[in-house]
């Protein structure tokens, strides 16, 4: 099994007598892409900045390549590239400034910053405007000199924190691609989103964050085995005998009624939607309508909360 | 290095931010040339209560055949009105010139010697055959070749000058006549003639030739001869290029100006939080103080070039003179941007937004500036004890330096120029000391 490149433990962190983070524990292996999803206000962010060393815990700890992050540890921030929420960037300064600028910030100087800064403009699209302000960019695009300005130094373990915020979907792409392409090079990365369909996208192991605690943290597929799909279907007549046959069919469990439409739980939606077809030709029951509702992280996080990710 | 790298960065911002350039290089210039062209030619002087006497002298040396030495009388006249006290003394250099000031009212009489003004108090002699200046009133000037040009509007003024003037005159040619009729009664009568009329008057030298030998007095030592040139103060061209009103002008806006740096400082800081970048440059391996020194490095950098920019504007534009110790200048201007940067941080490290950061870091620069003295130009116009308590500014110390190198009466005194430096060095380490202890670099995460 591969090592964990970052290990939270036990962290905790109080601002007065609010808590923003209470007990989080998690790893995340090397080369793995780990998302981490909960509404604005979860604790994403204070999160991130005690792993990228910009924060101190209140207790526990964070530990990256197995040393522990700490503000004061000015050469574990050279292993560690973070995006912020905010495009944080020089608008004055122009894109390839801006590269050059945060690759010397990290040491790296001469030739092989330009090779670098020039890979870089290419793989986030903004080759074709490196020498134009910043300043006079979209929205998309700064995100994308963002997502630039984090990776310049090569950092071991990438923190993006809601990187496509307030993003067009060109540019959105763009920073899926480049992510993927930085997770397949071996790069660490952890995502932080409040977008679920991002981290089924992206994430192959998922944490889900509400209220400062993890509230679970699995690879994606187990995470939505834990709930079950749903078939939602209405019928002409619904009669004791067709609710005793519903009953019998394996691997589902009737719901009952949710107004007029009735609602099978099932861990197997296709086996059970042909079960629920026999039988409705069976007894010659008249379908009205019918629906089905895949496991999906939405639901998941529902399930765990009790309330919608967006509430 | 990376210090250097961060100072660069700022620089290149700093130097793309129009507001920067126009607060700190464009409106001290504008401040200069508009009150420049306003004020009065006797801005920037201490203030003289003295009666000011303006001669034009266009008097030429007389060789005088009995002492075989060339006189001008017109110098004698000038010096015993400037050792007179309460009285100090203009020259003109041109006669259109003060009849133009005259005509304009702005002087109420002009005395003009003549070019045979020499001339005509050599040959002045109660003897027949000389020149008889004296009548009624005292000196007839016309029998001298002088004259008085009148303003008709102010001639009471007019006639007060005219009077001082007449007995200057008198002083000066009484004693002569005096003393060259004697000298022809001891040559005529013989020499016991003469000591018997000496022996007369012993309180006088009747031989003398001037009012001090002549009443056997003391030269004067409590008074010292003022006499200075029209035109020194005034300048030329529209703005008044060269005048002296400039030797306090320049100074005083390059020192209020040079605080407006609160405002560059304090966006920058405002907007390195705002954009998120300070979160980014707290995540590179720097320390707090590489940040804040690779931040304050390209502010002070820019503070000196705005000082010395004020400065050589000053010469090339205006025509200020840089004194007799234009090196100690830079030690001013290199001081007063050290304390200038230390309150830009001070500001910075408590104002939360740009806006207030552009309320009160102007309120405070004009604040200071108005206790300080900049805001009026001169503090001379300030009272006594007003001007000890603006010593607890930073402002009025670079004023009192400058004041020394660049717009004193007499030389300067660097004692209290050096003193004004090491006050500026400690205000300036003070502010810094403060915003170091205030300043915080993490941001609500």
């Amino acid at each position: 099994m591969a090592q964990p490149l970052l290990e939270v433990l036990d962290l905790r962190k109080r601002y007065g007598r609010n808590t923003a983070l209470d007990g989080v524990s998690f790893q995340v292996f090397e080369g793995e892409l780990f998302g981490l999803l909960g509404p604005n206000g979860a604790g994403k962010t204070t999160l991130l900045s005690i792993v990228s060393c910009l924060l101190e815990p209140t207790s526990g700890e964070a530990k990256i390549l197995g040393r522990k992050a700490s503000t004061s540890d000015r050469g574990l921030r050279r292993e560690i590239g973070i995006v912020p929420q905010e495009s944080a960037i020089y608008g004055e300064l122009s894109a390839r400034e801006n590269l050059r600028f945060f690759g010397s910030l990290y040491g790296i100087r001469g030739p092989k910053l330009e090779q670098r800064v020039d890979y870089l403009l290419e793989a986030i699209g903004l080759a074709d405007r490196a020498s134009e302000r910043v300043e006079g960019f979209s929205g998309g695009m700064k995100r994308r000199l963002n997502l630039g300005a984090a990776i310049v130094h090569e950092p071991k373990l990438l923190l993006l924190d809601e990187p496509t915020t307030g993003v067009d979907p060109q540019s959105r792409n763009h920073i899926f691609e480049e992510v993927r392409r930085l997770a397949a090079s071996g790069v660490t990365i952890v995502y932080t989103t409040h977008y679920i369909e991002e981290v089924e996208t992206l994430c192959s192991r998922v944490g889900i964050i509400d209220h400062g605690k993890l509230i679970a943290c699995d690879d994606l597929a187990t995470m939505l085995q834990t709930i079950e799909g749903v078939i939602r279907f209405r019928v002409g007549e619904s009669t004791p005998a067709f609710e005793q046959r519903l009953r019998q069919i394996p691997g589902t469990q009737l719901n009952g009624h949710a107004g007029p439409a009735i609602e099978l739980e099932c861990h197997d939606v296709k086996t059970a939607l042909m079960q629920l077809i026999r039988v409705l030709n069976e007894l010659k029951v008249e379908l009205l309508s019918l629906e089905t509702i895949e496991p999906n992280l939405e639901r998941v996080f529902l399930h765990l909360t009790g309330h919608a990710l967006r509430d | 290095m990376l210090i250097w790298t961060l100072a660069k960065k700022d620089l290149r911002l700093l130097l793309r931010d129009p507001r920067a350039m126009v607060v700190l290089l464009a409106m001290p210039l504008i401040f200069i040339l508009v009150l420049g062209m306003s004020l009065g030619e006797g801005f920037g002087q201490k203030p003289d209560d003295r009666l000011r006497i303006s001669i034009v002298d266009l008097d030429k040396p007389f060789y005088d055949e009995v002492t075989k030495k060339d006189i001008t009388w017109s110098k004698t006249v000038m010096q015993d009105l400037a050792q007179t006290a309460g009285i100090r003394v203009e020259v003109i250099p041109s006669l259109a010139e003060a009849e133009e000031l005259v005509s304009s009212s702005q002087r109420a009489a002009v005395l003009v010697f003549g070019p045979k003004f020499s001339e005509q108090v050599t040959l002045s002699s109660f003897l027949k055959g000389g020149v008889n200046p004296l009548f009624r009133d005292g000196v007839d000037i016309n029998a001298l070749d002088a004259r008085m040009l009148v303003d008709q509007t102010q001639l009471t003024a007019a006639s007060i000058i005219e009077q001082v003037g007449q007995v200057t005159l008198l002083r000066t040619v009484l004693p002569w006549m005096i003393g060259r009729a004697f000298e022809r009664i001891g040559q005529q009568m013989g020499k016991f003639v003469g000591n018997a009329l000496q022996s007369m008057f012993p309180n006088y030298d009747l031989t003398g030739t001037t009012w001090q030998a002549l009443t056997r007095a003391e030269a004067r030592t409590d008074q010292r001869a003022d006499i200075s040139v029209y035109g020194s103060a005034k300048g030329t061209g529209i703005i008044g290029r060269g005048a002296q009103r400039y030797q306090t002008l320049v100074p005083s806006y390059t020192v209020m100006f040079a605080y407006f740096l609160v405002l560059t400082v304090g966006w920058l800081f405002v907007a390195e939080r705002r954009q998120g970048t300070l979160k980014r440059l707290r995540a590179a391996p720097l320390s707090r103080s590489e940040i804040l020194l690779g931040k304050l490095l390209p502010c002070f950098l820019l503070s000196l070039a705005q000082g010395i920019f004020l400065l050589v504007a000053g010469k090339l534009v205006f025509g200020m003179s840089w004194g007799d110790h234009p090196l100690w200048l830079l030690l001013v201007v290199f001081t007063t941007s050290l304390s200038a940067m230390g309150l830009a941080l001070l500001v910075a490290s408590v104002a939360k937004s740009e806006a207030q950061v552009a309320i009160y870091g102007t309120l405070l620069v004009l604040v200071l500036a108005g206790i300080s003295g900049c805001l009026m130009g001169d503090r001379d116009l300030m009272p006594e004890n007003m001007k000890q308590f603006s010593l607890i500014t930073p402002q009025a110390w670079a004023l009192v330096a400058y004041k020394q190198l660049l717009a004193n009466t007499g030389p300067a005194n660097l004692t209290l120029v050096a003193q004004s430096c090491v006050a500026l060095t400690a205000f300036g380490l003070g502010f810094l000391g403060l915003a170091w202890i205030f300043l915080r670099l993490d941001t609500q995460t």
